[in-house]
């Protein structure tokens, strides 16, 4: 809410300086978003006398004027306006002067000629007729005779004022007006609050012979005042009053305009004025628009209504969208010349509804959408009515209809001050308290400890003692609240268990060198088609955000991997030749689409890695540390991701159950990406991970025995997998066996085609006794036999 | 013989004293003191001797041996320390070569800046617990005293997923949900993502984080807000950090508050960070509306309560003096190495 602190001015009286008044709001509750001072942007241009007036030589246009500032030398100015005339008075912009039109003006040479600034026109200074008479001429502004060579030219055109944007907040719609915040600033510096005393003259017969009022939907309109007004007599409005329109940011369009929009800014409460004689059959009907009625608004659009929204008809067509913009029809225009006044509450729902299903937003709309009060509608009428009065702007009709279904009652509110108390912490004086509620116009009497609060509906934001609590303290001063220590129970924080394994996990990460990544939650709708994956594969069931920012961001994803693509790419295309990236993050899934109910949220990491260190095998180590740190037993198996390089990805079975799937990037989806260097990626089920109960360590004895270590080199067919090997050792050697070592895979010379050897060393060793030659012959003789049985045999 | 001995004596330390390495010292070792060295054949002489003579010549010789035993050892190690001495000075090294890297990596910068609040919070007894980010109206909106078309939600421009489902817009829902399911006395923190329709800017995102803080218990009073407030800035920002409230407005909070801190880059004195005004805005807070403790079947009359949230990407940005939020989200691993 822009407003002005002369206009302020008018209502209360401010003994301090500007910037001391916002400090005292802003710790009230009102914070400021800006202070512009008027003629900031106008610098350092004064009245200049135009003394001399030579043509240029190498111009035809162009004329060469001395000016007089008031100091002893004149100021050589180049001009190309042509109404200039030697002993005018005109505005000077000198060397290094601003003008609100954001130029800087700076001395220079025109065609060969010094000129020491610029003479300006009324549009160069941004002003209107309104301003100064002749600013709207064509050529420079030519100043009144009596203003005083080398005054500046802020002091001229009365630019003296503030405009202070206060932020007012959703619980305050009532502050959104001039009174407003008057009010409140009458509360802050201690000072007097002057509100206007409507008084009018009218001027007879009966408003019943004009006009009739049918309110049909009390639901969408509790409150309808039509008042009636004759012998318009339009033009503009006073300069004060533009002026404050002006600084609240309206435009001034004629004096019955400027006067429903300054009641609107100085009471909060929207007026609409219809053009009397535009009215068929002389009816006001508040009602619902028709199925497939039309209205075409003052800005000239059509729309076309629906039932849901209110209008005001008259007998034969909506006139106004109700609350949200009046209709072309009934404009009121410089010859109009009789008047219908409204002055309305609208349910705040509706009209945002209505705005926001025809995509308007009006100063009017926005002040219903926030809520205005029904007792302060009839204040509003009479306020307008005393303006029309004052300004001379027409006749008014004796009467009023004023359509409601009963206003509300104050409410009263009984606390103890204890009760205020005890929810501040501040001890503040009882006395104290009864005189804050007073001054915020909440008549408030005290008996023993017990406050008796009347609330008047203006202020429907006080529902209990929360609030006046808060009313108290932000006069009473937040500055006064110390800092304690909370009483009580003795409290130990924790952490939940899924969280302390994801920590673990992130630190094992850290250890093996990779670089946490954060992206969104959501991905362009068609991301997940760089997968390719299958037309039935439930990823691609993926959650649509209805009104996102765009198609880039537009979809829940139901995995990490695109997003982890686009890291590796970005990082791939900046040179940056090595990495290991992971995220932890959800993918959501679906329990149907379209939703109905909250989608399962999964705990999920990715992680990617490249660089000419990196293979496949450095990924399965990631992956095989971050499940036995999560205490479960790994599986291998090959796996079908048509995102991944056919021939080099493996799914993971934790304790039996499927937990990731990784593998080389496939080329394919490589180049989507623009990665043009191999990447390996996994995409882990952290859920899986987190749900496995590690079991607790019980510690083993360190081994008395000495091992035995036995080499086993193998032939066998070149694509038995060597996990298949080790499993044969494994079940050959059984509890003695304790750990096989992979020394070689050799294809080539002396290896037979389609062949290849594989040497493994192999450590047993008992628990009880050193093994004797027999044992491990026993044993070497099951391992070769199992070795046997699936088609390996001993290299001779 | 005697005067044999003491020639044999002589020469041995002469020798030993003149030798120059440990080659010529094990030469002379076996020369003298070896089974066949000069002082071992003395010893063999010894029949010749009566049987009185013989225990003292006997104890010459072994003292003999001892002395030249002992200097060949005193000598070696004086040897072997030199030879180390040198060998060490020739090992001399370029100590300003580049080091070894250990490969490590590093976590998010948001999950530091987290990692960091969440001890804080945990040693002042708060619980760490997490929240759906798909939140129903009821629990987004609705518990937290935002009615539909309250204009409290034009304070949020929320992401809609289907009828009454949205990406939350605060971490404020999961407050909700710990009330349904604790009994006070409460004290808990909900770090999470949050979305709001906010389209791409150095400043703003779509996807950011908060932390959300929840006290209940009998007796809870605004000061207690700011005790726990003061000691949470102190922690981050440094012991001299004055924490500043503003009265302010949130629908699920009455009375609320906008939380300022001293600049921790002038210390409250006014510069370019915080626009000349000592002061940073950090975070909005409020003592839990009466509605929304009896919309978690708590009873405000006996508990009361007070809220918080935490901007932790605003936070992260400013510990580091990142200009520009995408970073955050862009993943440049130069960018990721730096903290």
């Amino acid at each position: 809410m822009k407003i002005s602190l002369n206009t302020l001015k008018y209502y209360v009286d401010i003994n301090t300086s500007v910037e001391e008044l916002c400090n005292k709001m802003v710790m009230a509750g009102f914070e400021v978003e800006s202070i512009e001072k008027q003629g900031d942007n106008l610098v350092n241009v004064v009245v200049g006398k135009i003394e001399k007036i030579t043509p240029h030589e190498n111009s035809d246009h162009l004329q060469i004027c001395q000016i007089n500032i008031g100091k002893d030398e004149l100021v050589q100015i180049v001009t190309g306006a042509q109404n200039v005339f030697e002993g005018a008075l005109v505005p000077a912009a000198l060397d290094d002067s601003y003008l609100p039109c954001g130029a800087h003006i700076v001395k220079g040479k025109l065609r060969g000629v010094e000129s020491n600034g610029m003479l300006c026109s009324g549009e160069e200074l941004c002003i209107t007729e309104n301003d100064y008479e002749g600013a709207s001429v064509n050529g420079i502004l030519i100043l009144k005779d009596n203003e005083v060579i080398g005054t500046d030219m802020r002091e001229v055109l009365g630019m003296d004022d503030y405009i202070i944007d206060f932020k007012i907040t959703a619980n305050r719609p009532d502050c959104n007006c001039f009174i407003g915040v008057a009010k409140e600033i009458s509360v802050v510096l201690g000072t007097e609050f002057k509100a206007p005393v409507p008084t009018y003259k009218t001027v007879g017969e009966s408003i019943n012979d004009y006009v009739s009022i049918d309110v049909q939907n009390y639901d969408l309109c509790p409150r309808y005042i039509g008042r009636v007004v004759k012998n318009l007599r339009i033009k503009e409005s006073p300069d004060w009053m533009q002026k404050a329109i002006i600084a609240s940011g309206m435009r001034p369009i004629n004096n019955i305009v400027d006067i429903t929009n300054f009641v609107m800014l100085e009471t909060g409460q929207p007026m609409h004025a219809f053009n009397y004689n535009d009215l068929a059959n002389k009816q006001i009907i508040v009602r619902n628009a028709a199925i497939g009625e039309k209205i075409t608004t003052l800005d000239g659009k059509d729309y076309n209504l629906t039932p849901d929204m209110l209008v005001i008809a008259d007998g034969e067509k909506p006139s106004c969208l109700a609350g949200i913009m009046g209709g072309k029809e009934s404009e009121i225009e410089a010859d109009t010349t009789d008047l219908f006044l409204e002055c309305a509450k609208f349910r705040r729902d509706n009209i945002r509804h209505t705005g926001r299903a025809l995509g308007i937003r009006t100063e009017s709309s926005g002040r219903f959408e926030k809520g205005v009060d029904i007792v302060n509608v009839e204040y509003a009428m009479e306020r307008a009515l005393q303006l029309i009065s004052d300004l001379d702007a027409g006749d008014i009709i004796d009467g009023v209809i004023d359509c409601n279904n009963g206003l509300p009652e104050d409410r009263i509110l009984t606390v103890t001050t204890d009760k205020i108390i005890e929810l501040l912490g501040v001890k503040v004086p009882d006395d104290e308290i009864v005189k804050i509620l007073n001054s915020l116009g909440l008549e408030t009497t005290i008996d023993g400890k017990t406050l008796t609060t009347k609330v008047p509906s203006i202020r429907d934001d006080i529902e209990g003692r929360a609030d006046l609590a808060e009313e108290v303290m932000r006069i009473y001063g937040y500055d006064k609240i110390v800092s304690t220590a909370m009483n009580g129970s003795v409290m130990r924080g924790r952490k939940l268990p899924e969280r302390i394994k994801t920590d673990k996990i992130k630190a094992l990460m850290l250890s093996a060198g990779a670089y946490e990544i954060a992206t969104y939650s959501f991905i362009a709708s068609k991301a997940i088609d760089t997968l390719l994956l299958a037309e039935d594969d439930v990823r691609r069931n993926q959650i649509k955000i209805i009104n996102p920012l765009g198609d880039e961001y537009s979809t829940m994803r139901t995995q990490l991997t695109t997003s982890l693509l686009t890291v590796l790419a970005t990082n791939i295309n900046k040179k940056i030749n090595e990495g290991r990236f992971f995220e932890i993050s959800k993918r959501f899934i679906a329990k149907s689409l379209p939703i109905t109910e909250q989608p399962e949220e999964i705990p999920t990491m990715s992680i990617g890695i490249y660089g000419s260190d990196e293979d496949f095998f450095s990924l399965k180590g990631i992956i095989e540390a971050i499940c036995q740190l999560c205490g479960a037993h790994t599986q291998y198996e090959r796996s079908s991701e048509p995102y991944l390089h056919p021939g080099r990805q493996a799914l993971v079975k934790a304790n039996n159950v499927e937990c990731a799937v990784f593998g080389e990037l496939h080329p394919t989806v490589a180049s989507t990406y623009g990665i043009d260097t191999k990447v390996y990626i996994a995409e882990i089920k952290l859920d899986v991970l987190l749900g496995i109960n590690k079991r607790k360590t019980v510690y083993k004895p360190l081994p008395k025995f000495p091992a035995v270590e036995r080499d086993f080199a193998m032939l066998c067919d070149s694509d038995i997998p060597v996990g298949n090997l080790e499993k044969a050792i494994s079940q050959g050697a059984g509890r003695l066996l304790e750990k096989i070592e992979l020394f070689d895979i050799y294809q080539g010379a002396q290896i037979p085609e389609g062949k290849k050897s594989v040497a493994f060393s192999v450590y047993l060793r008992s628990a009880d006794s050193t093994l004797t030659d027999k044992e491990i012959e026993d044993v070497n003789g099951k391992i070769i036999k199992k070795l046997e049985s699936i088609g390996a045999e001993l290299r001779k | 013989m005697k005067s044999q001995l003491e020639a044999i004596k002589a020469s041995a330390i002469a020798a030993v004293n003149a030798a120059n390495d440990q080659a010529e010292i094990e030469a002379l070792r076996v020369q003298y003191l070896g089974k066949k060295g000069e002082l071992t054949a003395i010893l063999k002489q010894m029949g010749s001797l009566s049987p009185e003579e013989r225990p003292v010549m006997g104890q010459l010789v072994n003292e003999a041996k001892a002395v030249v035993e002992g200097l060949i050892t005193e000598k070696t190690a004086a040897m072997k320390a030199k030879a180390q001495e040198e060998k060490l000075k020739a090992e001399t090294i370029d100590i300003t070569l580049p080091a070894k890297p250990v490969k490590k990596g590093k976590l998010h910068p948001l999950n530091t800046v987290l990692d960091d609040m969440i001890d804080i919070f945990v040693s002042m007894g708060f619980d760490v617990v997490d929240g759906p980010e798909v939140e129903t109206d009821h629990y987004n909106f609705e518990c937290l005293n935002v009615p539909a078309d309250h204009p409290a939600r034009d304070m949020q421009d929320t992401f809609y997923l289907g009828e009454n489902l949205l990406l939350r817009t605060q971490t404020s829902a999961a407050q909700i949900r710990t009330m349904e399911n604790r009994k006070p006395p409460i004290r808990v923190i909900c770090p999470g993502r949050v979305f709001r329709a906010d389209e791409v800017d150095a400043t703003h995102s779509p996807v950011f984080h908060q932390i959300e803080g929840l006290v209940v218990d009998k007796g809870i009073t605004m000061c207690d807000l700011k005790g726990v407030l003061e000691q949470f800035a102190q922690e981050i920002y440094g012991k001299d950090t004055q924490v500043k409230f503003r009265p302010s407005f949130f629908p699920f909070t009455e009375p609320s508050v906008e939380v300022d801190v001293t600049c921790s880059e002038c210390g409250g004195k006014g510069c370019r960070v915080c626009k000349g005004s000592g002061w940073i805005e950090i975070l909005g807070a409020g003592m839990v509306h009466p509605n929304v403790l009896k919309s978690c079947g708590i009873d405000p009359e006996e508990y009361s309560g007070f809220a918080f949230g935490i901007g932790l990407d605003r936070l992260t940005t400013t510990r580091y003096k990142i200009s520009d939020i995408r970073l955050l989200f862009e993943n440049d691993k130069r960018f990721l190495d730096q903290f």
